[in-house]
């Protein structure tokens, strides 16, 4: 008889705290999150920054407005060239200075270029956090290719420090052109390649597709932008909204998600990796000879009062606040890391979900360690 | 080629660098060039666009006379309000049907060593529009902190900005659940973001 058992108890289930991280291979950097999981199921989640904190903002401050674009390229150090395009646009808002076309145009096309790189990085790790183990070959070597062309333009792979205030550092490389035009047809058929690969590949679309669903309202208020935004229905991208450089005079579309969910996301990138190749395609068009920096004194001593420049990240929307005194260093600069405020989101996207599919929706924000803790 | 001997330092070379000091200088460094003097004069574009203007004629319409003061540059005009009314006014502007903040863009502080300024970036993508609230916060000393009505209950972002802000400035935001350290750790005594702050004399350990 079943009453001779019953001690008038309830049976109670706990949550149970799983730890993951900061060194946990699928975090992207040192990241750590507290799951509380019931079964299989993440109950709540909390994420825990701060590993990689270098005090950057502080340390801007103690820098000359030159020396401030090389902790740009340290902040999202996988586009390094749109992080230093913010943080020089918020500067020449402060001196009222227009840069020359042609320093435009570049700028342009080394942004548009480091995006590819940056998405193409995206699409192997993602695949690899998924386990699929031969993306990331292909897509490295793709990468590799862009990463060429920028030590070719900058003499360093990654931290360039190319972008100046009022324009460039130096003019291209004579061969530029052409081999860029060589690139993007081989870049055209890389990301093809990949695309075909991965997009709908039968265990991918079952591990990613109504994963980490979020809705646009919740994504908005929650600061989330760029493709992690446009993959819940959102149109909002800075280039076409706000537009910045030469972004008006390009023909592009903004590939737009339905559902928000980590597929859409994956797939966005991947349309956006042809887009930012159309666009290229249209800028070594227009491009055409001219000066390259402004007549301007060496040093930059922007007046008195504080400017906001924010640009489309291949993560999202950068911004960039400085206040300047007057002399030669910043008074106080403020970053908007895009990934920062992504990852605000996470806990939205992840409650309700699978153990496993943390790991889905984390890789699908496309978190760099080295913006969130600046 | 045989390699020629090194030749000794001219003295008079080492006068001009001036370091070491030399006895004729009584044994002193001598004192440093004086620096340029700060430009003065205001940025010269600090007026708003056509599209600015019209986000600050709409802002003027709904924050109304509780703005002390404001200005703007570009598309982005700010209004500086009284640490009172700062939530009354951020709730409005997001409610409002002619700013519709939908988004906290950015919120951060910076110190002008006798207050701290907080300053929330608003943005509206429905309406395509941005602007800013500022708020003049005095702080006492180095190691006082202010308060502030928090604006999480209006924007989910807010939550990570006001820990971000309340690790480095000490800007208590009075409304949010969770105010332990973001990005420094348990414990950390200052607050590093202050001017105040130690830059070069600060060691760890």
């Amino acid at each position: 008889m079943a009453t001779e058992y019953d001690t008038g108890q309830t049976p109670e289930t706990v949550d149970m705290m799983l730890n993951m991280g900061p060194q946990h291979p699928a975090t992207h950097g040192v990241f750590r999150m507290v799951l509380a999981v019931d079964g299989e199921r993440v109950v709540d989640l909390v994420p825990h920054i701060g590993y990689l904190h270098r005090g950057s903002e502080k340390l801007m401050e103690n820098e000359t407005y030159a020396q401030v674009i090389t902790l740009f390229d340290r902040l999202d150090y996988v586009s390094n060239f749109n992080n230093e395009l913010a943080f020089v646009r918020a500067v020449e808002k402060l001196m009222d200075l227009e840069p020359p076309e042609r320093a435009m145009y570049i700028r342009v096309i080394l942004c548009e270029l480091n995006r590819v790189a940056s998405h193409l990085l995206f699409a192997g790790t993602y695949a690899l956090d998924i386990g699929a183990m031969t993306p990331v070959m292909y897509t490295f070597r793709e990468r590799e290719r862009i990463q060429n062309l920028f030590e070719s333009v900058s003499g360093a792979r990654m931290m360039h420090n190319y972008i100046r205030i009022g324009g460039i550092k130096e003019e291209l490389p004579d061969d530029f052109v052409h081999r860029t035009r060589k690139l993007i047809d081989e870049l055209r058929r890389g990301v093809e390649e990949t695309d075909k690969l991965l997009t709908f590949n039968e265990v991918f679309l079952a591990r990613t597709r109504g994963v980490g669903m979020i809705d646009a309202a919740t994504a908005i208020s929650c600061g989330l932008t760029g493709p992690g935004l446009r993959a819940s229905g959102s149109t909002y991208d800075v280039r076409k909204d706000d537009p910045y450089e030469i972004y008006d005079r390009l023909d592009y579309d903004v590939p737009i998600g339905e559902y928000g969910d980590s597929w859409d996301r994956y797939w966005l990138r991947i349309q956006e990796c042809y887009q930012s190749l159309r666009m290229i395609d249209q800028c070594l068009d227009q491009l055409e000879p001219g000066p390259i920096m402004p007549q301007m004194r060496r040093i930059a001593r922007p007046p008195k009062g504080e400017a906001y420049a924010h640009c489309e990240n291949p993560r999202g929307d950068i911004g960039v606040f400085v206040v300047s005194d007057g002399t030669n260093k910043p008074y106080r600069v403020k970053v908007r890391p895009p990934s920062f405020c992504n990852l605000v989101a996470l806990r939205q996207m992840v409650q309700g979900s699978y153990i496993a599919d943390a790991v889905v929706v984390l890789g699908s924000l496309d978190i760099v360690l080295g913006e969130v803790d600046r | 080629m045989e390699q020629q001997p090194p030749q000794p330092n001219d003295s008079a070379q080492e006068k001009t660098l001036g370091f070491p000091p030399t006895p004729e200088a009584g044994g002193k460094v001598p004192p440093r060039p004086a620096r340029r003097p700060p430009h003065e004069e205001e940025a010269p574009t600090e007026v708003l666009n056509e599209r600015g203007q019209a986000t600050a004629a709409a802002l003027g319409r709904v924050v109304g006379s509780r703005a002390s003061s404001s200005g703007g540059r570009d598309d982005i005009p700010w209004v500086l309000v009284m640490p009172d009314h700062l939530f009354e006014v951020l709730s409005l502007m997001k409610e409002h049907p002619e700013t519709k903040m939908d988004m906290l863009h950015l919120l951060f502080a910076v110190d002008y060593l006798d207050h701290l300024q907080l300053i929330y970036i608003l943005a509206s993508l429905s309406l395509n529009q941005k602007a800013m609230v500022k708020v003049d916060l005095p702080v006492a000393g180095d190691d006082a902190q202010a308060t502030v009505d928090s604006a999480v209950a209006l924007w989910e972002a807010a939550g990570w900005y006001e820990r971000e802000t309340h690790d480095l400035f000490g800007v208590r935001f009075e409304g949010n659940p969770d105010m332990s350290p973001l990005l420094l750790y348990e414990g950390f005594e200052g607050f590093p973001g202050r001017k105040s702050f130690p830059f070069n004399e600060y060691t760890e350990y």
